[in-house]
């Protein structure tokens, strides 16, 4: 496998701004060239559910996006564990062996999926396409995913800042909203030329109504493209989550080493970040790949229709659950929908707040930063908490890590439950990443800057 | 960064509050799980593993004859078509 060769010196702020623009240059390019030998892409897409994680564009290079770094990640990481594997992370050679065969599994996973999908006749019938055109196909995918993973990798490695994975799903989701907004791509509706961006539209109705009120009211509401109100939606949800960010309790330490030196160890509220959201939808966009397919190969079934019976509504080729498991773990599409059908909505809030509290429980055993680890931590650079012995740190820990990792997966389940009911721009979920993602980069450049300054001294 | 703790007066800035959240996270990641990170971010490469060693350099000519090569497959798709 090539791999990035880690930088031999301290690379500078600047250079790391400058590489990060070239990789977000090379996704965006690669997120809008077509994939060379497609014969439809009009069909149902059964991937719609995973786009949002998965930094994907279909009928693009970026087809399977970071799906292939994404999935063999986790697999890896849950089998390691639950201690399936074996790996000694204090060794460098295990942790190496490790990271090789995290990214040999991605290109199996990216060749597997590549060839199902051309196979499965996603681009078109395979006798329609021909064996060589076929073939291409294929190849341009695997290129395009190995690509995206030294890309990723190039990032990590201290080129760039944060990680691919992150940087390429926040500006997959910005892309959307900022297009749903400005976008000048105008529809022919019953009632004449419409606008698809949110705010042009505003524009061109409130100029080309005679009656203004009407307009506003229709620029406002307009049920078939973005509206206003879901752009407000949008901006407000961004609002909260930054709010919500700063959140944390506060515990008090104090230094063993140095005496009089004390400070504070924070919890934030959203001790997991975006991944109790990452890995919830991750689960439920596959269920309904899984029930998608399935429904298409057997639609009689009984227990494949109680997985979730798949229709399309009248003038979009996307399929909806329209009942099933499926359709009570999708977010219903509007909030009149919820009103009608409030036992759908009663157990998706349900089931959507559950899993991310349990994800994110979950998600401290598996990322190493369960109470016993901060524990270690602190107790290797000769931290305790003030008013508190040594052994009874951990069980203090214990008491405030769990919760707060609970209770932040609630809140960050029910902001995406209510950023899907006012109708934000690219679904709850997308916009929750978004944002947690564009924080976490905040973060970063200030610490970095703040390195910056302090190398200068 | 030889110290964590803040001097004795704990600063109420944000950036102070950061700094020791950093510098705490920072020093003590050395022997712990790869997937460990100061924002929470998703990480899977963070050691070197064995391969060929690539410069970024290559990468960035390698994305960029890939794009160039599709390009132009396009191109030659059309007039041949």
């Amino acid at each position: 496998m090539p791999e990035v060769a880690a930088p031999d010196r301290k690379v500078q702020f600047r250079e790391k701004v400058m590489w990060t623009a070239i990789t977000l240059f090379i996704f965006l390019v690669c997120s809008q060239i077509p994939l060379f030998g497609i014969m439809s892409s009009e069909s149902s897409d059964p991937m719609y559910w995973m786009r949002v994680i998965m930094a994907s564009n279909r009928g693009t290079l970026m087809e399977m996006g970071i799906t292939p770094i994404v999935t063999s990640g986790m697999i890896m990481q849950l089998l390691a564990g639950a201690n399936i594997i074996e790996v000694d992370y204090s060794l460098k050679e295990d942790r190496a062996l490790f990271s090789g065969a995290q990214k040999l599994f991605a290109m199996v996973i990216a060749i597997g999926q590549a060839t199902v999908s051309v196979w499965s006749g996603v681009y078109g019938d395979p006798k329609d396409i021909g064996p060589g055109i076929s073939l291409l196909l294929i190849l341009q995918l695997c290129i395009a995913a190995l690509i995206t993973m030294l890309l990723d990798e190039l990032l990590q490695k201290g080129y760039g800042l944060g990680s691919g994975i992150s940087l390429f799903i926040a500006t997959n989701i910005c892309e959307t909203i900022v297009w749903k907004a400005f976008s000048p791509t105008t529809y022919n509706t019953g009632r004449g030329t419409e606008f698809e961006g949110a705010i042009v539209a505003f524009f061109h109705l409130l100029f080309t109504r005679s009656n203004k009120f009407l307009a506003l009211k229709e620029a406002m509401y307009r049920s078939n493209l973005p509206n206003l109100s879901n752009l407000i939606a949008t901006i407000l949800v961004f609002a909260v989550v930054i709010y919500l960010q700063g959140f944390r309790v506060e515990i008090p330490v104090k230094s063993n080493r140095y005496r009089g030196q004390q400070g504070n160890y924070p919890v934030k509220l959203f001790y997991t970040s975006n991944m109790p959201i990452m890995l919830q939808s991750a689960l439920v966009s596959n269920v309904f790949f899984i029930s998608q397919l399935l429904y298409k190969r057997w639609p009689e079934n009984l227990l494949v229709q109680l997985l979730g019976v798949w229709k399309s509504p009248e003038g979009i080729p996307q399929e909806y659950a329209a009942s099933g498991l499926a359709y009570y773990i999708s977010p219903p599409h509007s909030l009149s929908k919820a009103l009608v059908d409030p036992i759908h909505f009663v157990i998706y809030v349900t089931f959507m707040l559950t899993a991310c509290a349990l994800f994110s429980k979950t998600w401290i055993e598996v990322s190493g930063s369960s109470p016993r680890d901060v524990a270690r931590q602190l107790k290797e650079q000769q931290l305790v908490m003030r008013g508190h012995r040594e052994g009874s740190m951990y069980k203090e820990l214990k008491r405030i890590i769990p919760t707060a990792a609970a209770f932040g997966g609630l809140c960050i389940g029910a902001l995406s439950v209510s950023a899907d009911l006012l109708g934000a721009i690219g679904s709850g979920t997308g916009i929750l990443l978004a944002v947690t993602i564009i924080y976490q980069y905040f973060e970063i450049f200030l610490k970095e800057q703040h390195e910056e300054g302090q190398a200068m001294f | 960064m030889s110290d964590t703790a803040s001097p004795s007066v704990p600063p109420r800035t944000a950036a102070g509050l950061r700094r020791r959240q950093t510098g705490t996270t920072a020093r003590s990641s050395t022997g712990s799980r790869p997937a460990q990170t100061p924002g929470g971010m998703m990480r899977i490469y963070t050691d070197d593993s064995p391969g060929i060693k690539v410069d970024p350099v290559v990468v960035l000519v390698a994305s960029l004859t890939f794009i160039a090569s599709v390009f132009i497959l396009h191109i030659v798709g059309k007039y041949t078509r």
